[in-house]
């Protein structure tokens, strides 16, 4: 669903951020990227939706290749790719009903949805959308009101509202308590297998990981390192990641 | 007060080292200023305390003169009252309307371009920097007399504080809900009426209800300058020497302010 072709990009001042970075995500699978700060991991992200320009290499998404798209193509190719970050980053001032809603702004460019207001069918989905996150009986509420682990549910749901192929998220559980995370984590699982998404997945909590993911994928300096199931991937590999960034 | 005592103190004056003594000085000379200042606006303004005393009788008399307030003409003070109000509103409306474009160019975050930003930022000043009764002389020399160039005035006056405060919000406003809305495939136009608005539009209309709250009580004595309103009948009476119809829209004045200030915290405590 995903596929990440010798992804480079060089910074202007010769450091390489990602080296011919190779990936392939397929629908219902959940993939963890681990890596130390600075390892490129966010920057691989950022180029996949291209928020970065890429020096080099193709980002597939089912049968569109992104990486030369720009302008209305790059924002069309965008819908399939849905992304959330660490801040949930939603309007407080708004209902959270309204907020879920927002993702399916980019189907539509009716003059309803240029002045602020959304067609009534997509507030029914919206509304199933939180279902999913399970925060169903929270719509009306405003958005300002929630707790950290409720506000990231809403922005998997805005994402969903979406209706992405893809889900990226950005370490989504960082600011989170343990048990917030273990649930946001738990969801992202099951939106994979049961919205068949592909999901990538980028993380700092090594247990997370081997919880949840199909796959981890360890990178360090732009480069993949390893790209194994929990089970045949050794702790001693990842604990590598981390150690050796000062050599 | 508590620098005073700081700098008393041996251990603060020990660690302070030989900077102490200069430190000191700076002070005292600091001191002697601030007094001289002082001083001078007293020399300045011919504060004279015997006058202030000789002054209570006159004011005793114009209050004796002045009561009991002729209510029975509180239907002709309905008229002036309506105009002064609604020259603030007036005021207030269009000052928003002119400040929102003028604020979109002010804020360094959104602002199209550098030069841009500073003759947005230098109109913004200019209006503000010139006095609301000034700008009212000025319009009152331009469309004659009345509510009109009241209405103008405040209205120019106003674009002062509230582009000056609505670029400041515009520079605050949480960019990641902007950011994650691009990333949703949203157009532009979409991203400004969902996720800019809602979150401008509280604090906005907070400003704006703050600066009619200000408005009122400058449209008060616009009129003084020929521009229409409470403020042309209080000089009219007093120049008549009418000082029961002086008091009586004194009164008006006091209700008018109070109520006009409960009216905009009540409002924008409901906002936030």
């Amino acid at each position: 669903m995903l596929r990440v072709r010798r992804l480079s990009l060089k910074y202007p001042n010769g450091k390489l951020a990602l080296a011919d970075f190779d990936l392939e995500v397929r629908a219902g699978e959940l993939v963890i990227v681990l890596g130390g700060n600075g390892s490129g991991k966010t920057t691989l992200l950022r180029c996949i939706v291209r928020t970065l320009a890429p020096t080099s290499g193709e980002v597939w998404v089912s049968e569109t290749q992104l990486t030369h798209l720009d302008g209305e193509k790059l924002r069309r190719a965008r819908l399939e790719l849905a992304m959330i970050s660490q801040h949930a980053a939603l309007v407080k001032r708004r209902s959270v009903l309204a907020n879920v809603a927002t993702g399916s702004l980019g189907r539509h460019d009716s003059l309803r949805t240029e002045l602020g207001g959304f067609p009534p069918e997509e507030l029914v989905a919206a509304q199933g959308c939180l279902g999913q996150v399970g925060l169903a009986e929270l719509g009306i509420q405003r958005a300002g009101t929630l707790s950290g682990g409720q506000a990231q549910r809403v922005s998997i749901a805005r994402a969903l509202a979406q209706r992405p192929r893809v889900l990226l998220a950005d370490e989504p559980v960082a600011s989170l308590d343990p048990e917030a995370a273990e649930e946001i984590m738990r969801l992202l699982r099951r939106l994979a297998v049961e919205g068949n998404l592909a999901v990538l997945c980028v993380l700092h909590q090594v247990d997370l990981a081997y919880s949840y993911a199909d796959r981890i994928v360890g990178i360090r300096d732009g480069r993949k390192i390893f790209d194994d199931p929990p089970a045949e991937l050794p702790r001693e590999a990842v604990r590598h990641l981390y150690l050796d960034r000062a050599a | 007060m508590t620098a005073g005592t700081e700098a008393g103190s041996p251990i603060v004056t020990a660690a302070r080292g030989w900077g102490a003594p200069a430190a000191h000085a700076l002070r005292m000379v600091l001191i002697l200023i601030g007094v001289l200042v002082v001083a001078q606006s007293f020399w300045m303004v011919e504060a004279k305390p015997q006058d202030l005393i000789t002054g209570i009788f006159g004011m005793a008399d114009f209050i004796r003169r002045a009561t009991p307030p002729d209510f029975s003409r509180l239907d002709a003070a309905i008229w002036p009252t309506l105009e002064t109000v609604d020259i603030a509103i007036f005021g207030t409306f269009m000052g928003v309307i002119m400040a929102v474009p003028l604020a979109l160019m002010a804020a360094a975050n959104v602002t199209p371009a550098r030069w841009v930003y500073f003759v947005a930022r230098g109109i913004i000043g200019f209006a503000r920097a010139v006095p609301d009764l000034v700008w009212a002389l000025l319009f009152v020399t331009a469309v004659g007399l009345g509510p009109f160039p009241g209405g103008l005035a405040l209205a120019v006056h106003s674009i002062g504080m509230l582009g000056r405060l609505f670029a400041e919000t515009i520079e605050q406003m949480d960019m990641a809900p902007v950011d994650a809305l691009t990333l949703t495939g949203a157009r532009r136009i979409q991203i400004f009426t969902h996720a800019v608005v809602p979150s401008l539009l509280p604090s906005f209309l907070g400003i704006s209800l703050y600066r009619l709250d200000e408005n009122i009580r400058s449209s008060l004595v616009l009129g003084f300058v020929g521009a229409g309103g409470i403020g042309f009948q209080l000089l009219t009476y007093m120049n008549l020497f009418d000082y029961r119809k002086v008091s009586l829209y004194l009164i008006i004045t006091f209700v008018l302010v109070l109520s006009a200030e409960r009216f905009s915290a009540v409002l924008r405590q409901k906002l936030a």
